[in-house]
């Protein structure tokens, strides 16, 4: 293109990876729960430490940001058995304070707490962040060099390199399909391997595409998720409902030395429709 | 100093059959990765032995020591804030801290606390006098005590913050004002390679059950694995900086968390298995951009077979390496900083080549924490 065009609307790509995830909704106390795709909340949460935004400060800014989730690789649960005790073998403080604001032992002394977290492992997703591509520039230089170290839902889950995938000048629908499918060379090759094992076909007739399942923010969308965040403060913390549609596009597999790869090439794959796909069948 | 700087560590530890830290069926911790099955170690019980480590390493007479520069920076602050000259800050001060020296010792391990006072704790406890330093510093030093004491000083320092809660954070859900901003992030510690889980059967006999022949007086199993762990963590240093309000207690805390992660090891079946291994690598780096985990480096698992046959360690170590210098390649920004401290026998010179050109010179593990204290200090490492 002769001309720059003058920055509109455009769409940040993330690619959320690292061998563990969390991306709670509602959890509260002892059960801390994650659902099977990042939240909004999650994702602004990361953008917003990233920019180095304290919890009090204001995101609305960030929570007007258009979201669509690609599951490239939906991993599975892992429930994990946790305790709490405190290191010098005191017994735990009780939830509530004095007037004082001082926390006093439980009586009878309780040594050991219990709580299960929920986590994602081994999963991949790609997230496209819809806004200003001035608000987008800023946000995809504070994710290149974040206030706070990143987390994927918790922070004991760091993310894994690449984070930040660019910003693209084409709205979220686009970005999702056109962006190569990203998951590990392994991952690719047992796609391919399943692929050929099913359809019978030659060595080299590899996948051109695969289907991948989406979640796009849709005012007409049949599904209404309560994650749009509109606090973080720890004592003001809420949520607002959003509407979203879920979906299937084809996504480039990536494989390399295909030509032409990006377009799908048979039936299989433009129609690729296979609801069994996620359980790996 | 820039104003944004984290400390990677990387460390590849191999432990021999055990069980670190086990879930509620007793068996050692597991994730998929690259999906094969890992042995896995979670961030919390890594920062339990981390935090056990400051506690048997860091003796109160050090935390001491720090109680002089703690009062210079506070009488800073209330010259800074009041605009009185250095002398009457001083007085001040001085007049602030007398009344907690009696308090600090009531409890045993109260007063490590003491010594490690956050940015805030200094500001509000300057705010305290501030306002009213002309008045103050007008009285002799009996009224002083007076009026000092209806200040509530005590209140305002019990949020004060030791080491690890400015490494790792404080949440208290009732009063966000006490709540911490952790400086360190740990991931879970995830093997290199696939594992199985095992079972130990294990016997006990009844040693007092000569006569009759009753077998065995119990059974059970332990369940157990061996795994070469990548474990990684990130300091952000503006953070603890801002934790702790200086920069020299920063990078000692820095210094102090490195040898504590290093040398720490969950303590689970510890007398079953006496897993107590020492890391065969340890890198450090400091970067100005962003924190950089390399677990990516092991999403295909590392088989004996496929590797040289330099066995687990030394072939997860190579492969750490290539993926750090391929992630500054692709990625453009060159660490600020690095060192390493490995234990590889001569015969893996190509892992060590690899490893040189990745992460500096090799050094011992003493040199490299002085190496990173100079580095963050703003000296020449």
């Amino acid at each position: 293109m002769a001309t720059t065009p003058p920055r509109a609307e455009a769409v940040l790509l993330l690619r959320l990876a690292g061998p563990l995830q969390a991306w709670g909704d509602r959890s509260t106390f002892n059960r801390r729960e994650t659902r099977p795709t990042p939240t909004k909340s999650g994702v602004i949460g990361l953008l917003a430490a990233a920019a180095g935004r304290a919890r009090q400060d204001p995101v609305d800014d960030l929570s007007h940001l258009g979201l669509g989730i690609r599951v490239d690789q939906p991993g599975s649960l892992l429930r994990d058995y946790h305790t709490v005790s405190d290191y010098r073998g005191t017994p735990l403080p009780q939830a509530g304070v004095s007037a004082k604001g001082i926390q006093k032992p439980t009586s009878p002394a309780k040594h050991t707490h219990v709580t299960t977290r929920y986590y994602l492992q081994d999963a991949v997703f790609l997230a496209a962040v819809a806004g200003p591509g001035e608000l987008l520039d800023g946000l995809q230089h504070a994710v290149r060099n974040p206030a706070f170290p990143l987390a994927l839902g918790r922070r004991s889950c760091p993310p894994t390199q690449p984070l930040c995938l660019g910003i693209r000048d084409t709205d979220t629908e686009t970005a999702l399909r056109e962006t190569p499918w990203q998951v590990s060379r392994q991952a690719r090759e047992r796609y391919a391997a399943r692929w050929r094992r099913e359809h019978g076909a030659a060595r080299s007739a590899v996948p051109a595409t695969v289907p991948c399942p989406v979640t796009l923010d849709d005012p007409e969308g049949p599904d209404v998720l309560n994650d749009v965040p509109l606090s973080f403060d720890p004592l003001r913390r809420s949520f607002a409902d959003r509407r979203v549609r879920h979906d299937w596009f084809s996504v480039p597999t990536g494989f390399p030395g295909r030509p032409g790869s990006g377009t799908p090439d048979s039936p299989e794959d433009a129609t690729g429709h296979d609801p069994f796909a996620l359980l790996g069948w | 100093m820039t104003s944004r700087q984290y400390i990677d560590v990387h460390i590849i530890q191999t432990v021999p059959p055990a069980n670190l830290n086990r879930d509620d069926q007793g068996n050692p911790k597991e994730a998929h990765f690259g999906g094969t099955r890992r042995s896995r170690v979670s961030s919390q019980a890594w920062k339990r032995a981390t935090r056990l480590h400051f506690t048997e390493r860091i003796s109160p007479q050090d935390l001491g020591t720090r109680t002089k520069r703690i009062a210079g920076k506070l009488a800073e602050r209330i010259g800074d804030i009041a605009q009185v000259d250095t002398a009457t800050a001083s007085r001040l001060t001085g007049a602030l801290l007398t009344p907690l020296g009696i308090t600090a010792g009531r409890k045993e391990g109260d007063t490590a606390y003491l010594f490690f006072y956050g940015r805030r704790q200094l500001d509000a406890v300057a705010a305290l006098v501030g306002d009213r330093a002309a008045e103050l510093a007008a009285l002799d030093d009996e009224k002083l005590a007076a009026e000092i004491k209806q200040l509530p000083v005590r209140d305002t320092f019990r949020t004060g913050h030791p080491i690890d809660v400015a490494l790792f954070g404080r949440m208290v859900a009732d009063i966000p004002a006490l709540n911490v901003d952790a400086a360190v992030q740990v991931a879970h510690a995830l093997s290199t390679h696939t594992t199985e889980l095992e079972f130990d059967y294990y016997t006990a006999v009844d040693d007092e059950n000569e006569k009759e022949e009753t077998g065995a007086g119990m059974i059970g199993t332990i369940g157990f694995n061996s795994a070469t762990l990548y474990r990684y963590a990130t300091i952000g240093m503006h953070q603890l900086v801002d934790n702790l309000s200086d920069e020299k207690s920063a990078a000692d805390a820095v210094v102090q968390f490195l040898t504590s992660f290093a040398r720490s090891m969950p303590t689970g079946y510890q007398n079953s298995f006496a897993h107590h291994t020492l890391p065969r690598l340890v890198a450090v780096t400091v970067r100005t951009d962003q924190p950089v985990n390399l677990v990516s480096a092991f999403e295909e698992p590392v088989t004996p077979a496929t590797e040289t046959r330099a066995g687990i360690a030394p072939a997860s170590i190579q492969r750490l390496a290539r993926e750090q210098l391929t992630a500054v390649r692709a990625w453009g920004n060159a660490p600020a900083f690095t060192a390493h401290c490995h234990t590889l026998a001569p015969e893996h010179g190509e892992t060590v080549g690899v490893l040189e050109e990745a992460f500096g010179a090799p050094r011992s593990f003493d040199v490299l924490l002085t190496d990173v204290r100079t580095h963050l200090t703003g000296g020449e490492a």
